[in-house]
């Protein structure tokens, strides 16, 4: 339906807005480095390459990039007062580069050094398997806005593009969740590139509901053929590309429990949350019970249950 | 003057109207802008005392934002509704007290309104009723109403009262929004049946009322008690060759996969034929979450606390700067900073309204880990 939507209002002379989120979860890409000998470091000239490709396609292309470290979502690209970049950013590149490269891959490479430079915090977050998607899709949708209301005339047309490594977390299901739906009221469509790892579940379910693309790299080293074939092409571009269609989509759910990923849960009829099965199998008589007592409280009764495990009392009140 | 022009027309009225509402309206590219943008617009714009406009603009920014004063509070809400829209079309409906006339606001609106009540309700269902010359006809029985009345005057084949009472005691809300003054049966139905009753004040302000309506409603105790329902959530697959569906034994490429015993079907929702276990797609069922768990309303930032941020959060969009008490000017009365209490991430407005009507996330407390 978006790609039908699109081909009334996407014009060849509309410039892009391409919004990257760049996975940077650190632990992930030294696995993947050891194992593929894909590192970060490799990938990043490989985003810079196609950044640079997509500015270069017309002069009024935009592009914005964050990062979805394993504690924080930063901005990268374009960020308000820039400081000077440290001495060790490439300076000898000036004479035959186009100046607009050079500011964007300086600004993006400074940002991403001091992003990893301050590791301090790594030890201090729980959930170190995962990234800050939800809070990078977010910011994005923010930023886009923000453009969009200053664009009058409709010219600018937006897009995400989400380079991810890491796996779903579950704990930021509801926010994916209601960022998909934001971008597809919008508009916007979700591009995913899954670098490695398994499918991910719910920026599969992005890139279903928004109209973007998903795609899982086969070999990872290949990443800027990949970027170039599948993802560089603009909306009007698509239009007229035909992909190989999707071959599954997992419309898989968190559950509220235990936050894990199910294909069957228990759905209460009244506000819709999933009780996963073994959850519901232990504690039947206790969540009926608080479910008719009243409303969401059971949510918080549960999740406390699940911190201090054993305890039922806490949550049965 | 032909229907599609009206239609135009009315488009054109509701964008200058709703200044501050570019979120909806983004989707609509206007038509005529020029012939309409001028004739009114400078009736909302007043210079004060000093021959500025900047309380103007000020208050078109609050207005923007007391919409967004909503209660956080976690409630019951019931999401899967049956509601009936009744649309009023006797001849009372031609007044032009509302641009281009009560009658075609209506439909603009009306229209509007299903688009985001789906949105909002996705499994929930609608049905409308129009009422002329002492007819109307019921299609299906939900337990909703929502009547715009542009009449002010009904006639009741029966006793009115009888039929309040019938309401209440089938659990029906009956909301009016009136588009000409108050009717005395009309507050005193939507008191009883615990609905909702607004007469409008003008073309933006009817839009606010019917929209209040679209949130699912709060649900009261008394009302059927809450039950699990097993549900499965199927992946969508798309094979090289076609092959048979469970549903219909047609051979089809494309399908679901029933997570229980794996037979393939071909639409959702529905029960699996073979299991019997019903089968809903997720994302409909996630687009109704952000009910439940509503985000903080954001606070005001007073200039003495927001000198440490220099741009938003989220947009990246520079904050005003301390300028005006050193230069001697009237210093600019509110910081463009909002807060939120959470994370203490501060925010522009546009954020603020943003966040709040659209994605119902807070970037800063998902971004960061405090």
């Amino acid at each position: 339906m978006n790609v039908l939507r699109d081909a009334a209002t996407v014009n060849e002379d509309d410039a892009n807005l391409l919004v990257l989120i760049i996975d940077t979860n650190p632990l992930i890409w030294t696995r993947l480095a050891k194992s593929t000998g894909l590192s970060l470091k490799e990938a990043l000239r490989h985003l810079m390459v196609f950044i640079n490709a997509h500015l270069a396609l017309k002069h009024d292309n935009e592009v914005a990039v964050i990062a979805s470290h394993v504690d924080v979502s930063k901005f990268l690209y374009p960020i308000p007062n820039p400081h000077k970049l440290s001495e060790d950013t490439d300076q000898t590149m000036n004479s035959n580069m186009y100046q607009r490269f050079k500011v964007v891959n300086d600004q993006v490479i400074g940002n991403m050094k001091e992003l990893f430079e301050d590791l301090s915090k790594l030890n201090s977050y729980p959930d170190k398997a995962s990234s800050m998607i939800a809070g990078a899709l977010s910011m994005s949708l923010c930023y886009i806005n923000r453009i969009m209301r200053a664009d009058e005339i409709g010219h600018i047309k937006p897009r995400i593009f989400i380079a991810s490594v890491s796996p779903d977390s579950p704990n930021q299901y509801i926010s994916i969740m209601n960022c998909i739906f934001s971008a597809q009221k919008l508009g916007i469509p979700i591009d995913v590139c899954k670098v490695h790892g398994e499918d991910a579940v719910f920026l599969q379910q992005a890139a279903h509901i928004t109209g973007g693309r998903y795609l899982k790299l086969p070999t990872p080293q290949g990443f800027l053929q990949f970027l170039m074939i599948t993802f560089l092409p603009d909306r009007y571009t698509r239009t007229y590309q035909c992909l190989p269609g999707e071959e599954k989509v997992d419309f898989g759910a968190a559950c509220f429990c235990h936050k894990k990923i199910i294909d069957i849960g228990y759905v209460c009829s009244f506000f819709v949350i999933h009780w996963n099965n073994v959850q519901l199998a232990g504690l039947t008589n206790l969540m009926l019970a608080s479910v008719n007592e009243g409303g969401l409280r059971v949510v918080n009764g549960i999740k406390k249950l699940d911190k201090s495990k054993g305890r039922e009392s806490g949550g049965s009140t | 003057m032909s229907k599609q022009y009206k239609y135009k027309q009315a488009k054109i009225t509701e964008e200058f109207i709703d200044v501050d509402d570019e979120i909806q309206n983004s989707t609509q590219q206007t038509g005529y802008a020029w012939e309409e943008e001028y004739k009114r617009s400078w009736d909302v714009l007043q210079e004060d005392e000093d021959g500025s406009l900047k309380r103007t603009v000020e208050n078109l920014q609050h207005r923007k934002r007391k919409r967004l004063f909503r209660d956080t509070a976690t409630i019951r809400r019931g999401i899967i509704r049956h509601m009936f829209l009744i649309v009023d079309l006797s001849e009372a409906m031609m007044e032009k007290d509302l641009r281009p006339s009560r009658l075609d606001l209506t439909l603009l609106y009306a229209e509007q309104f299903i688009l985001e009540y789906f949105d909002q309700n996705p499994i929930s269902q609608l049905g409308i009723i129009v009422t002329k010359g002492g007819y109307a006809e019921k299609l299906s029985d939900l337990t909703e109403i929502l009547i715009i009345m542009g009449s002010l005057t009904t006639c009741d084949p029966g006793d009115i009262y009888d039929t309040i009472d019938n309401l209440v005691n089938e659990n029906i809300r009956v909301s009016v929004v009136g588009l000409a003054a108050e009717v005395q049966i009309c507050k005193l139905m939507c008191k009883k049946t615990k609905g909702t009753y607004g007469v409008v004040l003008n073309e933006a302000h009817f839009k606010d009322l019917l929209f209040e309506i679209i949130p699912p409603p709060p649900v009261s105790a008394t009302q059927n008690k809450a039950e699990l329902v097993i549900m499965g959530f199927p992946s969508s697959v798309t094979d090289a060759s076609p092959s048979l569906c469970a549903c219909h034994s047609k051979p089809t490429i494309g399908g679901f996969i029933c997570a229980r015993c794996h037979s393939k079907i071909c639409d959702l929702p529905t029960d699996c034929p073979v299991c019997e276990l019903t089968l809903v797609s997720s994302p409909h069922l996630a687009r109704s979450y952000h009910h439940l768990f509503p985000i903080n309303n954001f606070v005001e930032v007073p200039w003495n606390n927001s000198v440490s941020s220099t741009h938003c959060f989220s947009c990246q969009i520079p904050f005003p700067p301390l300028l005006g008490v050193r230069g001697g000017a009237v210093p600019i009365e509110n910081s463009g900073r909002y807060k939120c209490n959470k994370c203490h991430q501060h925010f522009c407005i546009d954020c603020d309204v943003f966040v709040h009507e659209v994605i119902h996330n807070c970037p800063g407390c998902l971004a960061t880990t405090h």
